[in-house]
């Protein structure tokens, strides 16, 4: 079984401070994450998701331990920040296509592989607005279609919705696991919402926080392809109520 | 849209032409009915006749240009020496901790009591001048700069390390344009304080320029060639400061601060 995307070994994170003294941030970390899957992490805020999903994408150092990336370190990961992180001066297929320019991809068929994903996040219509003119949701459409637009096997969110209201949240979940059925993407997901968690998800990660640690990891065993009626079944509810219970 | 625009224009405009209005209204009454002598405090009628025989005359070209000679020099210097002092203070921590305390020393410093100082360093001639002008617009660039770089939220810099982008790319892709809307803010003071600056050193040296003309017209007691003079400089600093304001507002109609037309 080599169809592991990556695998972490015994990471651990500590943060230095003269004032504070030192936080324990992450503690013995091991995770093995399948290729194509999607798990959610969650957990107390301040329990170490950011850190460890910032780990993950090479974007800070552990203190200790290693990560094992089946397409090697280099490989190319998708970034979704919980703010957008637009840039304010680009339109919204400017900022959707951004990575490719930085990237030099001048492809025609990236350039609209790029205007697909923007007509299947429903953006077709407001390409050329600028990122002050879109709502909260809209923005974060556009920044997910930019993690997307190279075509990474891998695709990292932090709370990306948490910002969001609830219908526009529960709508966004949806498309996401449009976007995730098509392109086959492994995915790496910080929440902290259970139901969020149990409606995406393949497996979810409970962290416990001081010292940032993995509780308990839960199989999530609901139907795929998921539809919103599947919040209304027994077993949904049984894992929210489960979930709730070990998060406390 | 368009109707409203022009005016929105109009009125801007007219509220400017009716308070100067009022206020050459106040100045001729005045100056009817204290009789005060002509060297002290002219007619505005006689003002502007010698406003515009300056003109007419040809005389004030030599002056003016002169002095937009020295403000372009020293304007375009300041700039580009301001914007890569910011950007090596902003990246570099060892930079910023050797040269903040001169920064501090010399930004608080009135460059103007300088001025001798620069006369004897660098001459009675135009390299004195253009370094007054530069000293005066150099630091209102790079806290522009350095604010603007410190603004750059850090998971956009964060963005651009998933994106695995070089260096160039970050300072041509993010640095540079987040930078703008504070750079700007910064050419703003610092075009007014090079038109300043060139004056002052036209005052104490040389006689050439714009602030040449005011201390002759002082010198000489013609009042009105010196209220004419006060009038040509009024009316550079905001020709100046209008253009700098013109190009942000192309440069920057992305910005929160701008109104979506
Ligand atoms: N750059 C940092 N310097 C010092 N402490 C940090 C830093 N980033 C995070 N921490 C600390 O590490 C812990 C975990 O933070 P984080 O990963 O952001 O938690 P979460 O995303 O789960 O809310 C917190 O106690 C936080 O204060
Ligand atoms: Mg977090």
């Amino acid at each position: 079984m080599n169809d592991f995307c990556l695998q972490t070994k015994g990471l651990n994170k500590v943060y230095h401070s003269v004032l504070k003294g030192d936080t324990v941030a992450l503690k013995d970390i091991n995770l093995d994450i399948n290729k194509r899957e999607f798990i959610s992490i969650i957990g107390p805020s301040g329990c170490g998701k950011s850190t460890l999903l910032r780990i993950l994408g090479c974007l800070d150092k552990p203190t200790s331990g290693e990560i094992i990336y089946q397409d090697g370190k280099e490989q190319e990961m998708g970034f979704v920040f919980q703010d957008s992180v637009l840039l304010p001066w680009k339109n919204v297929r400017e900022n959707a296509g951004f990575p490719l320019v930085i990237k030099k991809d001048k492809t025609k068929e990236s350039w609209d592989k790029l205007d697909d994903l923007l007509e299947l996040s429903g953006l077709s219509d407001f390409k050329n607005s600028l990122p002050k003119e879109l709502s909260g949701g809209m923005k974060q459409r556009v920044s997910i279609v930019r993690a997307l637009s190279y075509d990474a096997p891998m695709l990292l969110m932090d709370e990306p919705f948490g910002a969001l209201d609830a219908i526009t949240r529960d709508h966004l979940n949806l498309e996401l696991l449009k976007i995730w059925e098509m392109t086959k993407k492994t995915i790496i997901f910080v929440t902290h919402s259970i139901e969020e968690a149990v409606f995406l998800s393949d497996r979810v990660i409970v962290m416990s926080a001081r010292p940032g640690q993995i509780k308990e990891i839960v199989e999530i065993d609901l139907e795929r392809v998921r539809k919103e009626s599947v919040r209304d079944t027994d077993k949904f509810q049984e894992y929210t109520k489960y979930l709730r219970g070990i998060i406390g | 849209m368009r109707t409203s625009k022009t005016r929105e224009i109009l009125r801007y405009v007219m509220d400017y032409a009716i308070s100067i209005s009022i206020f050459i209204l106040i100045w001729s009454l005045y100056v009817n009915i204290s009789g005060v002598p002509q060297f002290v405090l002219p007619k505005p009628t006689v003002v502007f006749k010698e406003f515009i025989g300056l003109f007419t005359t040809g005389m004030i070209w030599p002056h003016l240009g002169m002095t937009v000679f020295e403000v372009v020099i020293g304007f375009g210097i300041g700039v580009i020496g301001g914007i890569a002092l910011g950007y090596l203070v902003a990246k570099i921590e060892v930079v910023k901790t050797a040269l903040m305390p001169f920064i501090i020393f010399i930004q608080t410093a009135p460059k103007i009591a300088l001025v001798p100082l620069f006369v004897v360093w660098f001459g009675i001639g135009l390299p004195s001048k253009i370094v007054l002008i530069v000293s005066m617009v150099i630091f209102p660039i790079m806290s522009g700069i350095i604010l603007g770089i410190d603004s750059i939220p850090a998971d956009a810099r964060n963005l651009m390390r998933i994106l695995k982008a070089n260096k160039l790319q970050v300072f041509m892709h993010l640095e540079i344009k987040y930078s703008l809307p504070m750079l700007f803010s910064g050419l703003k003071i610092g075009i007014v304080q090079a038109v300043i600056g060139a004056i002052v050193a036209e005052w104490m040296s040389g006689k050439i320029g714009l602030g040449y003309i005011l201390t002759y017209g002082n010198a000489t007691y013609d009042t009105p060639l010196l209220m004419a003079g006060i009038i040509v400089t009024i009316i550079l600093g905001i020709v100046s400061y209008e253009s700098i304001e013109l190009i942000g507002r192309k440069l920057l109609k992305w910005h929160v601060s701008q109104n979506i037309e």
